[in-house]
């Protein structure tokens, strides 16, 4: 599965937007959790609309050191790749 | 009226009422809800009173709103009016600032939901918003958070009399001298398909869908839903800080019946213990008290032994008592606070509300219930709420005039 960083940009502001998050439409690969008020409970939801969405699993490691949403969008693209065929 | 000595510690403490605020399924606002009450509106269709009007986010952000159950939202917002009213934070000391809010069973909705999803889907369906949306302090947490409240926090449960023991356990805690100011109220938000599906089952809903309290023809009550919410506080701290003030809280009684999980114990006893108590502590006699907020729930038992239980206390001599579940249903854990409204209103205009739908006396249920409504009461200066929870957990409240 061909997955663009504009996918995976766009599924992001989608489940940002869904879980209310203000100015989720306007989010950026630059914008960190903190910028755009994301708490832990937040993310949850994020990953699993990720998880469905791409067919991936995020483990908490992954998770931990992603602080922004350029950083979930490398691991997106990452765990896709990893998961698709040879 | 002749002051005798109270029975409580803390006695000479006056507690002043400097907000309020209410959303009910005829009103939002105290003021509004007051005059509905008076202008014998009813917020009851086919067979139960919603707030349909309701939007959290009139007081919320949609974020905080979306993560939180309905009951939260209705308190939030009773709590925002209550509180803009007594113009917190202010300049009170916000570690002295304390959320007493309650619910008879908290988010319900969320629990079904949840439930379902967790059938359905498994573990990864569940929300990670669940606890934190169903459990009954979560009401108090989020008023804490809008408000910046660092004293203490928590919630109350006690079903149908949580509102009343909130509002007397606040004025319980300004007297101990935890707190200046109480955030303290009821919130319940239980008109879900299973809640309503085991009242039913009960028997403790209206079949006919009227709320017809002391009426001979009553078959139970109706439900509604809604939030009341008060700020107590010390009064010469309110007049230092020149808080406009509605009202007293003078008198909290509470007790249990020790008898049944659902049914009031037949000879009263519970009731009146808890209507002597609040005037003990109010150091007031019967004959002090101008009206009576009755639980008045509409249901056979309630309607029947309380009135034996005002019997009791008032020797013959019972002023008159009317029942604001007549015009909004029960609102189980919101009901003694929104009726606290009812009473503050009552005591600040010198008007009765009316029991409305009152038709056909009933010998067991003998009383003035001002059917004929409202009614002007110019003298009024002490009035007492009832609420009783399933449990036998009782709770009466007195206010006086400001």
């Amino acid at each position: 599965m061909a997955v663009t960083r504009d996918e995976v940009l766009e599924k992001i502001r989608d489940e940002l937007e869904s879980i209310k998050v203000p100015n989720a439409r306007e989010a950026t690969p630059d914008n960190t959790w903190s910028d755009l008020d994301v708490d832990s409970l937040d993310l949850v939801e994020l990953v699993k609309a990720l998880e469905d969405e791409f067919a991936i699993t995020i483990s908490d490691d992954d998770l931990k050191p992603i602080e922004s949403v350029g950083a979930a969008i490398d691991l997106t693209m990452r765990l896709v790749e990893e998961g698709a065929p040879a | 009226m002749t002051p005798r000595a109270s029975t409580h510690p803390g006695e000479n403490i006056e507690i002043a009422i400097t907000g309020r605020g209410v959303v009910s399924s005829i009103a939002e606002g105290p003021d509004a809800f007051f005059d509905a009450l008076l202008d014998r509106q009813s917020g009851i269709v086919d067979g139960g009173a919603p707030c349909s009007e309701f939007d959290p986010e009139t007081a919320m952000t949609a974020k905080a709103a979306r993560r939180s159950d309905r009951y939260t939202q209705l308190a939030v917002c009773a709590a925002a009016q209550a509180t803009a009213e007594a113009g917190l934070p202010g300049d009170v000391d916000v570690e002295r600032l304390a959320v007493l809010v309650g619910t008879g069973v908290g988010g319900l909705k969320t629990l079904e939901d949840e439930c379902r999803k967790f059938i359905d889907g498994g573990v990864r369906a569940v929300s990670p918003l669940f606890v934190p949306m169903m459990m009954p302090n979560a009401a108090a947490g989020m008023i804490a958070i809008e408000l910046g409240a660092h004293g203490p926090g928590f919630s109350v449960s006690s079903a149908c009399a949580t509102g009343s023991h909130a509002i007397g356990e606040a004025k319980r805690m300004i007297e101990r001298g935890e707190a200046d100011v109480v955030v303290a109220g009821g919130t319940e938000a239980a008109m879900t398909p299973l809640c309503m599906a085991a009242f039913e089952r009960m028997g403790a809903l209206s079949r006919q869908g009227i709320s017809r309290p002391f009426d001979k023809r009553r078959d139970g009550f109706v439900m509604g839903e809604g939030a009341g919410v008060l700020v107590l506080e010390r009064a010469d701290f309110a007049r230092e800080r020149g808080a406009k003030i509605y009202g007293y809280v003078v008198g909290y009684g509470a007790s249990n019946d020790a008898f049944h999980m659902t049914q009031p114990d037949e000879s009263g006893r519970g009731a009146a213990k808890a209507m002597r108590a609040a005037l003990a502590d109010a150091g007031a006699e019967p004959s002090d008290v101008g009206y009576i907020n009755a639980h008045g729930t509409s249901t056979p038992y309630n309607d029947r032994i309380e009135t034996l239980a005002i019997h009791h206390v008032f020797n013959g001599g019972s002023p008159p008592v009317s029942s604001t579940k007549s015009a909004i249903g029960h609102l189980l854990g919101a009901a003694g606070a929104v009726e606290a409204v009812a009473v503050l209103g009552a005591l600040a205009r010198g008007i009765l509300p009316p029991t409305l739908n009152f038709g056909e006396p009933d010998p067991d249920c003998d009383l003035d219930y001002v059917p004929d409504g409202p009614r002007e009461a110019p003298g009024l200066e002490l009035a007492m709420s009832n609420s009783f929870g399933f449990g036998g957990q009782n709770a009466c409240l007195a206010f006086r005039k400001a």
